[in-house]
């Protein structure tokens, strides 16, 4: 499609607002704000605001009741001003920021004529091109009017159990667009004047398998805005429009200051990563790309997605949906001590992306199953890019903040339904993988099954809870030794569960995910961790194994019969009584060089079961002693050899040292002193600061699976072929960075300084 | 004469409340002793004892009953200072404890951490994987045995246990509460081996699914358990030696007391019991003043406690948070925040706006005004400038404040906001109380109530300081200010209050229409658990009550709400009945319309609380003389006015029943200070209370 036809306008292509917003004159906008407003009124408003926010959440718990809100968290309100933009967001779902947002500023446009935005009205919508992530989050939008002017919007999203289409829940692996989906609607006046539109009540109900539960989560979407504006009315009537909107002016004022003052410390410069995706859909043996820039240029950042592949199948996901992923990171990363508002940093970032691809799909694309796959996995990438930018940070502080790759950075999907252990059919999805795990960070490991930096209070269920309500039975859940990308410090550890079936005959297995044929990034030399896996082990007969050895299997080595891989987009496979079911799901990356990671740590880890001795050898060049204390000279030994190891093809040649004392440290290993990148443990340089350092590094090239003990190789479920590439510093060896490539690829240039 | 004593250890002060038959009140405060707790305790028997003329063995051979509040359980657990504990558990799920369910990394964190993703981090495991011991046993949701238990692992495992030198066994497993076999077995085993070795069994602390609560609530519970076993011993032996004949009895969470042999084998349950006894106390002081829903609020020095008594029952939650883990166990329902005379008034450099707490000055150096080298303003500094508190007559004059200590930590604070330094006070004060009013409102309005129908009690040392603007805040017209001087020592007369309870449990998933003759023998079972107990505990037949509830949801919604059911043998009315209850507790609670009733509903848990009720004296009205006494006058600031006004100061002391008051003025107690705002009016009723109307 030619770029003159291009429309941002949500339809075709995504909605972008525009910097201005286009409003029909009738509707006037309230914008006096006061500029002085003492310290005491302001932080009472202030701690109002937020408890006003945290109470229309509460409301939507409340009355809702729903499991996915209670335990899931997905659902977030939220308080704007009266352009749509971000006064306060809750500590639930990130990703969601960017829907409520531009769902206000769409409906702004080409709502405020007709039907028109008037006081007591409510907007529905959940158009993944318009203000959704995908169709089953459903979101509501009010406008909150102060003597006849729009003051300001509250709003909030919720998932929705089924919003209709082929398929229970929304999602079809077969999707071949968006009308095998869940339809779209944009956005609609649900409620006009404070009443709830019959009409478009049974209209919205009709398209669901549960539209009395559907029912129930409207009314109580509804209530957590009525809930909200009427505490904000009663906020103004109390202390004024000028100085309730001044609050709300600073708060973005302020984190845009932080945000701004971080920024500063920043040099200019793009940094990219990449990663992938497999299957567009059951039956498919192909990768795909997903890819993410950050070019800082002043004081504004460019997200981009240049360089991932063209949409298709079931594996997209809408702008809204990608800009959320973006968003979240950037407040958990940047905007941590600013209760994350992020529309201090929205307004500093710039959107430039490529529609048509897997990240900004064009309708009519299916995108229902970007949440788990794309969506997911742009967060692990933003996660990154960001933090290659912080690490060129002067600031010492902002640089605890970078972090490698998070844990299940695709969702692993693993539905099940049948006949319950009390006769009743079922359907649901296994929840353990919530205990992802926490990437390692530039100065402490990751969280073993620390859940995600998204969901700040990631609950994974009981074994006793699943046992209850499935006819399964649990053998295991551990924690996966080895399982975080090994590094100076190592990703969190993931997890591993096994269940056969119990008080039931058959149970039918679904899948949708990735990180199963490649993992996720390290960051600056650290490994990538485990895969996601789904597996069954065929004819295992666990029960006669329990009577013969009266002892409990806890890996599936010690189990019988033949592992099948499932793959990560597979539907209604079987699981009988006889077979053991096996999920395991991808760990977090690691950080920085794991040759350079202190000894007393791995040993600890050993001791403590984190990490295997044999791993600690391999991955760690550590060697124990037997007593399992470190052995320092055997360690040092082994160590040098495994680094000269890594020089074996280097180009000989002199390199100058720099002058270490005058560097900027741009990376864990890399420093920049007089335009020249160089080593950051041996101080000799690599090249010019204009060029890609990982062209004149030594590249070892390994097979995927070596990055982690649980890794197979890809071709299990894909055709492509995939390398794994270690770029090593020329002189000392030391481990700068890692990717995973086709051979035909390029080195990604991932951190790129400007000038 | 029979005396009933309850004695409160808190982290500075041990409190002592004695009642007489009469239903006389004497109070008696002693410093802690941190080193051996039990020294505090005694000592603060002896104050109360000197004050009616006693020695402290012959107030003891004249008590009826010694109950106790204490915090060396939470202390342990808070301080991570337990005993060597080992854990057995089902093999394939000794990592329970270590996943935390994921959550272990945040749960519990005020807001301002939680959102820093980067500091997250699990708390030091209290059982470290090298002491978990993996047993293969397997008994599956009915109770049906999957895997028998294999006792040569056992054995195994007991004697590594043994060998590491533990002191604690702590037995969990999967679904062992359904049945507890294996888990007995085990804890037989290890008797066999180590006799006098300090275990707890999952199944006899709790009673519900969830594997990682259930767990952590036994480590815990194995982990603090010789320690605080061997404080209550100490305590029990004591007072006995000294010649008291009865039970000593240990206030729990859960808002009642057990006696001392059954909180030495679950001192899990004596964790966070720390508020409690002011909420408890308020329940009591409720019933004598017929208040059916009060709201119990206690300012300390650090914190700001929040209970409810809706239609005179205390809220309860049945999941609690110590040190970001999460265990199960029924207590009464008390928030948080940290908000008190000792919170520490800041500015956010950023955006140059004023903060104030959650940090603390805590006692030690304490706010500016202690002169012990604390250079931060706190609260306690702003309410020494605006005139609120007394700097000469601070705790009864046991201290003197330096005021002038205070104006110099707050100017500098007005200096870089560019304010004068008594709104700066007056800000700071507001702030904190908008805090408090905020939790009070969520503590209400959160559970489907109404906080204008309630009465505000308001005590501990701050608590009458801030009461009137905060329950201004909320739109509570009615205040109480219990017993006046007694407020201070609030905790130790709900302590002395507090009646015997058992709690019992059992999960089962019974999905309605409901068999009552499954109900019945499930209730039976749980009735009789308690009668055996109460018996044991020297409660007689005619003393006992058992209230019953079950927890019911609607399916497909996640609210679980406790509805009472009736006694007796049930009938298939009683069923429909309980239904229809729930429905109009479900709406009352979420709002109308709330309930997804066509999804049906289900029945988890079933629960009795065994009450074994303790006679005892009414509150006695007190004759009081004096009159309307001014002592004198100062200068007070007063938010609503704007300005210092020369304001009355009285003697709470010397003040006379039925004297009405009309603010502003200030009432000057011992321990506290009453502050009446302007438009606020108060007089003490005829058991010495300090009742305030609010226009």
């Amino acid at each position: 499609m030619s770029q003159t036809t291009v429309k941002w306008d949500g339809r075709t292509y995504p909605y972008i607002p525009p910097k201005q917003l286009n409003v029909y004159a009738s509707l006037s906008l309230h914008t006096e704000a006061e500029e002085k407003i003492d310290p005491v009124t302001y932080e009472v408003v202030r701690h109002a605001m937020w408890n006003i926010n945290v109470e229309h959440g509460n409301t939507i718990m409340k009355i809702s009741g729903s499991p996915s809100c209670a335990y899931g968290h997905d659902f977030n309100p939220s308080l704007m001003d009266e352009h749509g933009d971000f006064v306060f967001f809750g500590p639930f779902l990130q990703y969601l920021s960017s829907a409520t947002g531009s769902a206000v500023k769409w409906t702004m446009e080409y709502r405020s004529d007709n039907p028109g935005i008037h006081d007591g009205d409510i907007f529905l919508t959940n158009d993944p091109w318009i203000g959704a992530t995908h169709q089953s989050d459903v979101a509501l939008i009010a406008p909150v009017f102060w003597e006849g002017k729009l003051f300001c919007w509250v709003g909030n999203t919720l998932h929705q159990w089924d919003m209709g289409g082929t398929a229970p829940g929304g999602f079809n692996p077969m999707a071949a667009d968006v009308f095998w989906e869940s339809g779209c609607i944009p956005p609609i006046k649900i409620v006009e004047g404070g009443m709830l539109r019959k009409d478009l009540e049974e209209e919205y109900m009709r398209r669901s398998r549960m539209p009395q539960l559907v029912a129930l989560d409207l009314r109580a979407e509804i209530a957590g805005c009525n809930v909200a504006r009427e505490r904000l009315l009663a906020l103004i009537a109390r202390y004024g429009a000028a100085t309730v909107k001044g609050v709300m002016r600073k708060l973005q004022d302020d984190s845009e200051k932080a945000f701004l003052k971080r920024l500063e410390t920043i040099p200019d410069g793009t940094w990219r990563e990449s990663s992938w995706i497999e299957l567009k859909g059951p039956g498919d043996r192909h990768l795909y790309r997903n890819a993410l820039s950050l070019t800082k240029r002043g004081s504004t950042l460019v997200f981009s997605n240049e360089g991932s592949d063209p949409q298709d199948g079931t594996l997209n996901c809408t702008l809204v949906a990608w800009k959320g992923a973006i968003a979240s990171m950037v407040c958990s990363q940047m905007l941590f001590d600013q209760m994350f508002v992020v529309e201090g940093a929205y307004r500093h970032m710039e959107f430039d992306v490529t529609p048509g691809t897997i990240s900004c799909a064009t309708f009519p694309a299916a995108v229902s199953a970007a949440p788990p796959g794309v969506l997911l996995q742009t967060i692990a990438l933003s996660g990154l890019v960001i933090s290659k930018m912080l690490s060129c940070s002067s600031d010492e502080q902002l640089r605890t903040e970078v972090q490698s790759c998070m844990g299940a950075a695709m969702y692993p999907v693993c539905a099940f339904n049948g006949i319950d252990q009390r006769g009743a059919p079922y359907a649901s999805f296994l929840l353990d993988p919530v205990g992802a795990a926490l990437a390692g960070l530039s100065w402490k490991d990751g969280v073993d099954t620390g859940g995600w930096p998204w969901d700040l209070q990631s609950t994974m269920p009981n074994v006793e809870d699943n046992e209850w309500f499935y006819p399964i039975l649990y053998l295991w859940r551990k924690e996966l030794v080895n399982s975080g990308g090994a590094g100076k410090y190592r990703g969190g550890n993931s997890g591993e569960l096994a269940f056969i079936p119990h008080g039931t005959e058959h149970i039918s297995l679904f899948t949708a995910s990735g990180h199963c044929a490649v993992p996720g990034p390290g960051l600056h030399g650290g490994l990538s961790p485990a895969t996601t896996k789904f597996r069954l082990q065929r004819g295992a007969e666990v029960r006669q194994q329990l009577h013969a050895t009266r002892r409990m299997p806890t890996s599936a080595e010690e189990l019988q019969g033949k592992t099948e891989f499932v793959a990560p987009k597979a539907f209604d496979v079987s699981q009988t009584p006889a077979d053991a079911f096996l999920l395991s799901w991808a760990g977090a990356g690691g950080y920085g060089d794991p040759f350079e990671r202190d000894p007393a740590r791995v040993v600890l880890d050993v001791q403590r079961g984190n990490v295997t001795q044999a791993w600690a050898h391999e991955a760690y060049g550590v060697v124990l002693d037997p007593q399992g204390e470190a052995d320092l000279a055997a360690t040092g030994k082994l160590r040098t050899k495994l680094r000269k190891a890594r020089l074996r093809n280097a180009i000989k040649r002199e390199r100058r040292k720099v002058e270490a004392t005058r560097a900027l440290r741009v990376a864990e290993g890399l420093l920049l002193a007089d335009g020249q990148l160089a080593c950051s443990k041996c101080e000799h340089e690599i090249c010019a600061s204009t060029e890609n350092y990982k062209l004149h590094c030594v590249l070892i090239e390994r097979p995927v699976k070596a990055t982690n003990p649980y890794v197979l190789d890809p071709k299990v479920y894909v055709d492509d072929k995939m390398v794994f590439r270690n770029y090593a510093c020329p002189s000392c060896g030391l481990l700068l960075q890692t990717e995973m490539a086709r051979p035909s690829d390029p080195p990604l240039w991932d951190i790129q300084l400007a000038g | 004469m029979p005396y009933f004593c309850g004695i409160d250890t808190g982290g500075t002060f041990t409190d002592c409340v004695v009642m007489d038959e009469q239903g006389h009140i004497t109070i008696a405060k002693s410093p802690s002793t941190p080193k051996d707790f039990a020294e505090g305790f005694f000592n603060a028997l002896e104050v109360a004892a000197e004050k009616i003329a006693l020695t402290l063995p012959q107030l003891l051979q004249q008590t009826r009953l010694l109950l106790h509040g204490t915090t060396v359980g939470t202390n342990a657990i808070v301080q991570l200072k337990g005993v060597k504990t080992g854990l057995i558990t089902t093999r394939g799920h000794g990592d329970a404890l270590i996943m935390m369910r994921s959550v272990g990394r945040s749960a519990g964190l005020p807001i301002e951490q939680l959102l820093h993703v980067s500091r997250h981090q699990k708390p030091a495991p209290i059982i470290p994987r090298s002491l978990i011991q993996e047993v293969s046993e397997r008994v599956d949701w009915k109770g049906d045995v999957v895997l028998p238990l294999n006792e040569e692992e056992a054995q195994a495992a007991i004697r590594f246990l043994l060998d590491q030198q533990v002191e604690g066994i702590a037995i969990s497993f999967l679904w062992g509460f359904v049945n507890p076999s294996h888990e007995l077995a085990v804890r037989s085993m290890v008797h066999d081996l180590a006799p006098q070795m300090f275990v707890t069994c999952a199944h006899e602390l709790i009673a519900k699914p969830g594997e990682y609560e259930r767990t952590a609530a036994t480590a815990i519970n194995c982990f603090i358990g010789p320690g605080s076993s061997g404080y209550i011993q100490r305590v029990q032996e004591r007072a006995k030696q000294l010649g008291y004949q009865h039970p000593l009895l240990i206030m729990q969470a859960s808002g009642g007391v057990a006696t001392a042999q059954e909180a030495a084998r679950k001192p899990l349950f004596t964790i966070g019991s720390g508020p409690v006894g002011g909420v408890i106390g308020s329940k009591f002081l409720a019933e004598t003043l017929g208040h059916p829903n009060v709201i119990a609020s206690d300012v300390g020095g650090t914190s700001f406690d929040v209970g409810i008594i809706s239609n005179g029952v205390p809220l309860t939650s049945s999941e609690t948070i110590i040190h970001q883990y999460v265990f199960f166990m029924p207590q009464l329902d008390i928030q948080s925040i940290g908000s008190g005379g000792g919170s520490v008034i800041w500015i956010d450099e950023l955006s140059n706006t004023m903060k104030v707490g959650p940090q603390s000055a805590g006692a030690d150096p304490g706010p500016a005004c202690y002169n012990r080298g604390g250079e931060e303003p706190t609260i306690t500094d702003a309410n020494v400038i605006l005139g609120y508190v007394n700097p000469d007559n601070f705790l009864g004059g046991k201290y003197h404040l330096d005021r002038s200590s205070s104006l110099r930590a707050l100017q500098r604070m007005a200096d870089r906001l560019g304010m004068d330094v008594v709104e700066t006070a007056s800000g700071a004060v507001q702030i904190v109380e908008f805090h408090m009013a905020d939790l009070m409102r969520q503590m209400t309005v959160q559970r489907g109530l109404d906080p204008r129908d309630f009465v505000v009690y308001a005590y501990g040392g701050g608590g009458p300081v801030h009461a009137v603007s905060y329950s201004r805040e909320l739109g509570c017209k009615t205040i109480v200010i219990p017993l006046g001087s007694v407020a201070s020592t609030w905790s130790a007369l709900g302590i002395q209050s507090a009646d015997l309870l058992h709690v019992y449990e059992k999960a089962e998933l019974l999905i309605a229409p409901f068999a009552p003759e499954r109900m019945n023998t499930i209730f039976a079972d749980l009735e009789e658990k308690g009668r055996t107990q109460l018996r044991e505990d020297g409660i007689a037949d005619a003393d006992m009550r058992f209230l019953r509830t079950v927890d019911m949801k609607f399916r497909l919604q996640i609210h679980r709400v406790e509805v009472p059911v009736s006694d007796g043998t049930l009938q298939a009315e009683d069923a429909t009945q309980l239904m229809q209850t729930f429905a109009d507790k479900y709406d009352a609670l979420y709002g109308k319309g709330s309930a997804f009733k066509d999804a049906g509903m289900e029945i988890g848990v079933f629960r009795v609380a065994a009450i074994g009720t303790i006679q005892r004296p009414a509150l006695s009205q007190q004759g009081r003389r004096g009159g309307e006494t001014v002592v004198t006058h100062r200068d007070v600031y007063w938010r609503d006015l704007k300005h210092f006004t020369s304001t009355p100061i009285y003697d709470g002391a010397q003040l006379a029943a039925r004297v009405r008051i009309a603010g502003p003025a200030i009432i000057e107690m011992p321990e506290t200070t009453i502050v009446l705002h302007p438009g606020s009016e108060g007089q003490l009723d005829g058991y010495g209370n300090f009742v305030i109307a609010l226009r």
